[in-house]
């Protein structure tokens, strides 16, 4: 019998008797806040900065604004191409993205209660993009946040995913001594402009 | 070794042990004020235990669902009875893909397999990238603590472990430096790995994906730039459903380091293009555990590390006090299951005082598995001599009253006469560090006595 059926059969003969799964109810942490506020404050908290801007647009030129000598960008919103500096083709080799200095991605879902903002495949056109660029924008719809991770994966069909990812704030450690350090091995900054 | 000796070589650094403590109490400060504010924290606790109690009740009906999917979902599964069969299979894979360089995130499970020196061993580069594992692995040494491998070392350590090891200038301990540091040289080394190991929070039978949490995005460096993936799990890190995320996602980071969630959460499920993924499901004693009612719920764990930043054993004894690959109330219930002997003195090391279960996200009755294991082990292995003989006195003494009556003034007698040197004499361990107070002249029985009559002297 190889190692499979092994553990199998043995967790098999040693499991309690069955106990029924509890049903989760999320009304019950259902509180009456401001969602926009929540997530806004939940950001910061998470050492990344929020603003309020009009459309995409916006959000490129404010970006622009805001990083003015980077020699590397990329977005993949439409219009981007004033912005791009790399086209997609480059984009192939990810092990060439390491000198990328701003990236600007649009995101479907954000949740209140913990700031985090999920990306998926269908979002970011290689994998590690969001984590080896330095500067991390990311866009997304007033609309498109929920109050708790509970409405957060009731959006999110479990079948359909390839890869996704919830990121709240920008790479961080507290490794040494317990002080906090922004910028560990991911992002070193992240902005979120709500449209 | 024993956890109250290894304790004491942590304890000769006075001034570290109070910075120790004082920086886990911190961190428990900053859990209590995140939980304080979710509404319905006790139900979701509730939940959490509730979730795990019926998956393990349904383990091995889930796992081969997880599996099922997982392959579906074209990624590969290996199981390992053992650490030893962990090794090999990895090593296997790495093997095939001729992967000579590897990049790992947090994973105690590899920790606890000593995956590390038996890739190590056979010329494969590990480095691990979590800023507190890559510490530890320069110092050549384990973890202290699952979610801050590093707390037992100072700034200055790592200052000059760091001009050692990746030649940095002397900064007098700069965490920002030094984490800037850190940052390239591991670039350097994300860029070039032929393969990725990380952990796996939860993994998802109903769609063959898993979850990996981390606050400094390495797992994810790691992944998307290796050509093979290999994630390893113990068997207990399945959920049933992808819709518990939202449970257990809610609980963890809170109960680690107050975070409302961490940094990063990925979800893999599928290998990207042109790339592999591997998943690695371990045994290693758990199936064991399963079998024991009174300690099954130890495999609820979701390794927050919660019970370890509120002991009062563990701030001032350090996490390599107990010799396990997790340390702390959660280790010393889980240590025992799998070599009561080594692990004896574990269940010990604490007060009964039962905070680790009430901060617990998953509701662990962590200080009840504690003194149940200590009937066990008092059982079951030898014990000191001192201990044994003093335990079967004072059980004659607690069950005759006269007796007890006689002993205890002889006891308060000899408090307040005997010279100190004679009273804090060796078999007395208690006196080693502190003093006994002076004797009373009254029992309590006496005191109340005569208390209660001075009462009835005075209504007459």
């Amino acid at each position: 019998m190889d190692s499979r059926d092994t553990i199998l059969k043995k967790l098999k003969a040693n499991k309690p008797e069955f106990i029924a799964l509890p049903k989760i109810n999320p009304d019950i942490f259902e509180e009456n806040i401001d969602k926009i506020k929540e997530f806004i404050r939940k950001v910061e908290v998470a050492g990344g900065k929020v603003f309020e801007v009009t459309d995409n647009k916006e959000a490129l030129s404010r970006t622009q604004e805001a990083f003015p000598d980077t020699k590397v960008n990329f977005s993949n919103l439409d219009d981007s191409g004033f912005f791009n500096t790399i086209d997609s083709e480059s984009l192939k080799n990810p092990h060439k993205l390491n000198d990328l200095d701003v990236l600007v991605l649009e995101s479907t879902l954000g949740v209140a209660e913990n700031g985090a903002v999920w990306l998926t495949d269908n979002d970011i056109p290689v994998r590690v993009i969001p984590f080896i660029t330095k500067h991390l924008i990311l866009i997304l719809s007033k609309e498109n946040i929920v109050s708790y991770m509970h409405q957060a994966y009731s959006a999110l069909d479990p079948q359909v995913l390839d890869y996704g990812i919830f990121i709240s704030g920008p790479s961080k450690t507290a490794d040494i001594e317990q002080s906090l350090v922004i910028g560990a091995q991911g992002a070193m900054s992240l902005t979120v402009f709500l449209v | 070794m024993s956890h109250s000796k290894l304790a004491g070589i942590f304890n000769k650094d006075e001034k570290k042990v109070d910075w120790h403590d004082k920086a886990l109490w911190f961190v428990r400060h900053k859990r209590d004020l995140s939980v304080h504010e979710v509404k319905g924290w006790e139900e979701l606790r509730n939940l959490g235990h509730g979730i795990k109690a019926h998956t393990l009740s349904h383990l091995d009906v889930y796992l081969e669902q997880f599996e099922a999917n997982a392959l579906k979902n074209g990624v590969q599964v290996h199981w390992a009875a053992n650490g030893d069969e962990h090794n090999q299979i990895v090593h296997k894979i790495l093997k095939e893909n001729n992967a000579q360089k590897v990049v790992k995130s947090k994973s105690m499970l590899t920790e606890e397999c000593h995956l590390n020196p038996f890739l190590e061993a056979n010329d494969i580069e590990v480095i691990d990238t979590d800023l507190g594992e890559r510490i530890v692995q320069l110092a050549k040494e384990q973890p202290s603590h699952i979610v801050l491998p590093a707390i037992h070392k100072n700034k200055l350590e790592v200052d000059e472990l760091f001009q050692e090891h990746l030649g940095t200038k002397p900064c007098n301990g700069d965490p920002q430096y030094l984490t800037g540091e850190a940052r390239k040289h591991l670039r350097e080394k994300f860029i070039h790995a032929d393969a990725a190991i990380t952990g796996v929070n939860f993994a998802i039978a109903e769609n063959g994906g898993f979850v990996v949490c981390t606050n400094e995005g390495n797992a994810d460096m790691g992944a998307h730039l290796a050509a093979v993936h290999i994630a390893c799990m113990g068997v207990e890190k399945i959920i049933p459903k992808q819709e518990h995320l939202g449970v257990f996602l809610r609980l963890l980071a809170r109960s680690a380091t107050g975070q409302p969630i961490t940094t990063y959460s990925s979800h893999f499920r599928k290998p990207r293009k042109d790339t592999k993924m591997h998943i690695v499901i371990v045994d290693n004693g758990r199936s064991e555990q399963l079998s024991r009612p009174d300690f099954r719920a130890s495999l609820h764990c979701i390794r927050c590390g919660a019970c370890m930043n509120t002991c009062p054993i563990y701030r001032r004894s350090g996490g390599h006090s107990y010799d396990a690959t997790i340390p702390g109330p959660i280790g010393s219930i889980l240590s025992p299951g799998k070599d009561l002997t080594k692990y004896s003195t574990l269940p010990f090391a604490s007060t009964l005082c039962g905070s680790c279960s009430d901060v617990c996200p998953v509701k662990i009755d962590i200080h009840t598995q504690l003194y149940k294991w200590r009937q066990i082990i008092s059982k079951e292995t030898p014990q000191p001599f001192v201990k044994k003989k003093s335990m079967a006195a004072m059980g004659k003494i607690f069950s005759k009253p006269s007796l007890y009556g006689k002993v205890g003034a002889a006891a308060r007698w000899a408090l307040r006469n005997l010279p100190k040197s004679l009273i804090n004499s060796w078999p007395n361990t208690w006196g080693k560090t502190r003093d006994l107070p002076v004797g009373p002249k009254q029992s309590f029985d006496q005191w109340y006595k005569e208390r209660e009559n001075n009462k009835k002297d005075d209504q007459n």
